[in-house]
């Protein structure tokens, strides 16, 4: 019952969304994506691949841009087979920096307002292949959450590397409350002026723990609804830094699974235009596993002393995009120049110039209107004038960071403590990155020892394990799904049923 | 003084030797390993140890405790790197013992023995550290892939001998079949046999009858009752490789009186039904993410029914079920393993047929758990056969006393192994000299 054809769904999520786009926005420009100019290779994607309807286009469109992208700079991610103890080149002198729009690496953008009208969720997504037939499993979901100060673009790269690898496999990337392109009621009475204010009121933000997995349940619910999605189906968690932790509330709160198997026979509903109400409990959530990338309670906790610090050293702005991702790849805090192309402008947000209309503003929406050829211009002519990257000019400078970090930090110590604890007892497969195995605490020290999860280290990556090496953690979290699908899993009969069966053991 | 005599010497000082006498070292131990089976065969006595992961002083602590070498038999189940700050001098150490007393030291692999495992977490950046290039890592790599993958162990008594040094025990020694001492030999806790309500034949025959032909294999398995005897028939056997046999005084080691003990640094695979079966496996590679020789190396046991799968990402989880088929089938009285961390040190588990036995205390210098070495004396009298009984001993008569937290409920009736003596020991006081200064955490963390 569950044969979802993907073309009407998302026609339909077009339709849909054209409307949230104009509601919300004041402006139809929400997902009409124009490439840069300066990447040509970009223009048949535009509404054609947005609304096509073939699942897996968008790797293909990775594939060539990222594919082209290297071989004109040489490698910047090592081939896990060959290359194994290299370390990622550094910033590669004359490669383009220009942003890569997230119609690269996903089928769409939706907006999700919550029931109670308080918020509304942005996320990405591509959609999981459709189950085959009656009482088969579809692909998995791929559920994201980014770190602190990050956005739903942090996973771009990654998810187009986990469809090549698992092409049924489906991503959902959400902006958390503060980041990204989710707006708060707080920071949406005046529409025109939404992101200054989102930024602004950064402290105001509800940013517990407890919240953000709460939101994070809601986007997977109203995505279900929205996708008219019969049941979510198999999901993998995956998140960044604080995100890992989110992740891991979640997976610590969910019940135990229904017996019910995910793919119920719940009609398709596709032409209803009255959506079915959220289903906001967890219990039909059918969750696999869960993945952290480098987070760990002890050392983070350790280093949350020296985060101010650390923050103060950030330039507090940018003359463009193409510095603010230069600045990201030279200081290694993404190590890999495509994931920064990619995630980095959806960490900033343009101070107009005298009181600026946001959606020209929207770098993670950048759409064709001139903005984008604005920004060129200006980056062109701050090209020679970089200096350092301190905060000297930074009142001068356009792109600031959409996320007050150092405002987040009464939330900080809540978003770790416990967090061990919680990793391990959450039910599930639990796998585990870090960039370096000096990342443990004792009580996962312990508990890796004791076999109760599986870790894997990356020591040539950076914090941003998943932006720094997208393949290698693709392959890992396709393993992990593989490994955990319940659906293949088949295990060497017990005793007890061999005697049953009148067996000699 | 030979030459591996005086590397001997250096290591246990916690000196590296040089580049071109690792080469030499590793050559040499190749060519001993290479004689080797898959599944060494080693007679009683021996003292078996869990993983050391890198911590000399605790290495240099676990043969004071356990005796030296050669004057005790030793038998490693892996993991002799990684973690701690001397992976190359422990493990170094270790193969020069092997090499300098084939006879007396077993070395099987562990899953941290492999290229991949080694150049995440630790091994790798310590050799380049000590030597400036990675060969001398190279060099160890290569014997890894000839390291014993399991071990059987014959000849052990169901008695302890006395220990020196101790008051006069209160319970009569053959009775006692668990004995847990302290790092400086004092008992610190006794368990006792199970007594045998009627003697039937079997319950007798511990003191009375000889070795002769009581082999095991005549236990009747009352919850299958069948295949009993096509396992006697297997019992391992007659198929000891050159590089084992410690003492060879142990009289007729192959009707082992008290049941063979397997030692392997995992678990068992659900591909593996028969330890000759591990035999056939081609272990010289470097260790597969997937199959037998993956699963002996990265499965753990659990309280679960049948098989599981593992959270480690390799490897299995398997259940009191499996490993009492295994053992019965297999005429084992013992798994004996490492690779899971237990704070106290051993875990006897599933009735006591399967035992994790942890050899860093401290482990990472963290974890404030005390480790543990298991002893098998040897069958000197001829007199300790075993009853082996599976599901026929009443375990109600109150003879067993409290059997303490590390060991679990019985669930299908007692199957007594041989006679176990841990000796449990904490990490030596640690030498900071040397001891790498902390990386400093991640600047960015959120």
């Amino acid at each position: 019952m569950l044969d979802i054809s993907p073309a009407p769904s998302s026609q339909t999520m077009s339709e849909l969304q054209r409307k949230w786009a104009k509601a919300r926005l004041n402006s139809s420009a929400a997902h009409a994506m124009a490439p840069p100019p300066v990447l040509p290779g970009f223009d048949e994607l535009e509404e054609d691949g947005f609304s096509s309807a073939s699942v897996p286009n968008t790797p293909q469109d990775d594939d060539s841009s990222s594919a082209s992208s290297l071989s004109s700079t040489g490698t910047v991610i090592p081939s896990p087979g060959r290359a194994l103890f290299a370390r990622p080149q550094g910033f590669p002198g004359g490669r383009s920096l220009d942003p890569i729009p997230w119609t690269t690496y996903f089928e769409r953008e939706l907006f999700l307002p919550s029931d109670d009208g308080t918020v509304t969720y942005h996320a990405y997504l591509t959609s999981p292949a459709p189950p085959a037939g009656p009482g088969k499993t579809g692909g998995p979901l791929f559920v994201t959450h980014h770190g602190a100060g990050s956005s739903g673009l942090s996973f771009a790269v990654l998810s187009s590397e986990i469809r090549k690898r698992l092409p049924t496999a489906g991503i959902l990337s959400l902006d958390a409350r503060g980041h990204g392109l989710t707006v708060t009621s707080s920071s949406s009475n005046s529409e025109g002026n939404a992101h200054t204010r989102q930024t602004s009121q950064g402290e105001t933000e509800d940013l517990t723990l407890s919240r953000l997995s709460a939101d994070l349940l809601a986007v997977m619910n109203l995505t279900k609804r929205a996708m008219h999605w019969p049941a979510l189906p198999p999901i993998i968690l995956v998140g960044h830094s604080l995100g890992g932790a989110v992740v891991t509330e979640l997976a610590a709160s969910l019940p135990l699974p229904s017996t019910a198997s995910s793919s119920s026979s719940t009609p398709l509903n596709n032409n209803n235009n009255n959506p079915p109400p959220t289903d906001s409990s967890s219990s039909d959530i059918d969750l696999l596993g869960y993945a952290v990338l480098d987070v760990v309670e002890g050392s983070a906790m350790d280093a949350l002393q020296s985060m101010q610090a650390y923050l103060a050293t950030r330039p507090s702005g940018f003359d463009s995009l193409r510095d603010a991702v230069e600045w990201h790849v030279r200081s290694r805090t993404v190590r890999n120049a495509v994931s920064a192309r990619a995630s980095v402008p959806g960490l900033l947000v343009k101070h107009g110039v005298g009181g600026s209309n946001n959606t020209d503003t929207d770098p993670a929406n950048s759409s064709n209107n001139n903005d984008t050829s604005k920004e060129e211009v200006v980056s062109g002519s701050g090209r020679g004038g970089r200096a350092g990257g301190s905060g000297r000019r930074a009142a001068a400078r356009a792109w600031r960071w959409r996320t007050d970090l150092a405002a987040t930090q009464p939330f900080w110590e809540g978003w770790f403590v416990g967090l061990s604890k919680k990793f391990l007892s959450g039910r599930g497969g639990k796998l585990l990155l870090l960039a370096g195995t000096d990342r443990l605490d004792t009580e996962l020290t312990i508990g890796q020892m004791q076999g109760k999860y599986a870790l894997q280290v990356f020591p040539e990556a950076g914090h941003f394990i998943h932006e720094d090496l997208p393949e290698k953690t693709a392959v890992a979290l396709v393993d992990f799904y593989r490994r955990n699908d319940r659906s293949a899993l088949v295990l060497p009969p017990k005793v007890s049923d061999l005697l049953a069966q009148g067996k000699k053991v | 003084m030979s030459d591996l005599d005086r590397a001997i010497a250096q290591l246990r000082a916690c000196r590296p030797i040089p580049e071109a006498e690792v080469r030499q070292l590793c050559h040499k131990a190749r060519e001993l390993l290479i004689e080797e089976g898959n599944v060494v065969t080693v007679n009683a006595p021996v003292t078996i140890c869990g993983d050391i992961h890198g911590q000399f002083h605790d290495l240099m602590e676990l043969f004071r405790v356990g005796g030296d070498v050669p004057d005790t038999n030793y038998l490693f189940m892996g993991d002799f790197v990684d973690r701690g700050f001397y992976s190359l001098e422990s493990f170094l150490l270790l193969l020069c013992l092997k090499v300098r007393y084939p006879d007396r030291m077993t070395l099987i692999r562990g899953n941290h023995e492999s290229r991949q495992i080694t150049t995440v977490y630790g091994f790798y950046d310590e050799c380049l550290r000590k030597y400036g290039s990675a060969n001398v890592w190279r060099y160890c790599c290569d014997v890894f892939d000839y390291l014993a993958l399991g071990a059987i162990v014959l000849g052990a008594s169901n008695t302890l001998p006395s220990s020196s040094g101790q008051p006069a025990a209160s319970p009569p020694a053959d009775e006692v079949e668990i004995e847990v001492h302290n790092a400086h030999g004092h008992v610190i806790s006794r368990f006792l046999r199970p007594k045998e309500t009627k003697g039937d034949g079997t319950g007798g025959a511990r003191t009375a009858s000889p070795n002769g032909g009581l082999s095991n294999g005549v236990s009747s398995d009352s919850s299958s009752g069948s295949g009993s005897g096509s396992a006697s028939s297997s019992a391992p056997a007659n198929t000891g490789p050159p590089g084992s046999g410690a003492s060879g005084s142990s009289g007729g080691s192959v009707g082992n009186p008290a049941g063979a003990v397997l030692c392997v640094h995992g678990g068992l695979s659900p591909l593996i039904d028969m330890v000759d079966k591990i035999r056939l496996l081609d272990r010289k590679q470097e260790v597969p993410h997937e199959g037998a020789m993956c699963d002996l190396l990265w499965s753990d046991p659990d309280e679960i029914d049948g098989w599981g799968l593992s959270p480690r990402g390799a490897g299995f989880l398997f259940g009191a079920d499996i490993v009492k088929v295994f053992n019965h089938r297999n005429d084992l009285s013992l798994i004996a393993r490492a690779h899971q961390l237990v704070m106290e040190g051993f875990k006897e588990m599933f009735d006591a047929s399967i035992v994790t036995v942890w050899s860093a205390p401290n482990y990472c210098y963290r974890c404030g758990n005390v480790a543990a070495l298991l002893e098998l004396s040897e069958d000197e009298s001829g007199l300790g056969v075993l009853a082996r009984s599976n599901g026929e001993v009443n375990r109600s008569d109150g003879g067993v006393g409290p059997r303490g937290v590390l060991m679990e409920n019985d669930l299908m009736g007692a199957r007594s192994g041989p006679a176990r003596r841990y000796r449990v020991f904490q990490a030596a006081p640690q030498d900071s000299r040397g001891m790498p200064a902390k990386k400093p955490v991640a600047d960015y963390f959120l």
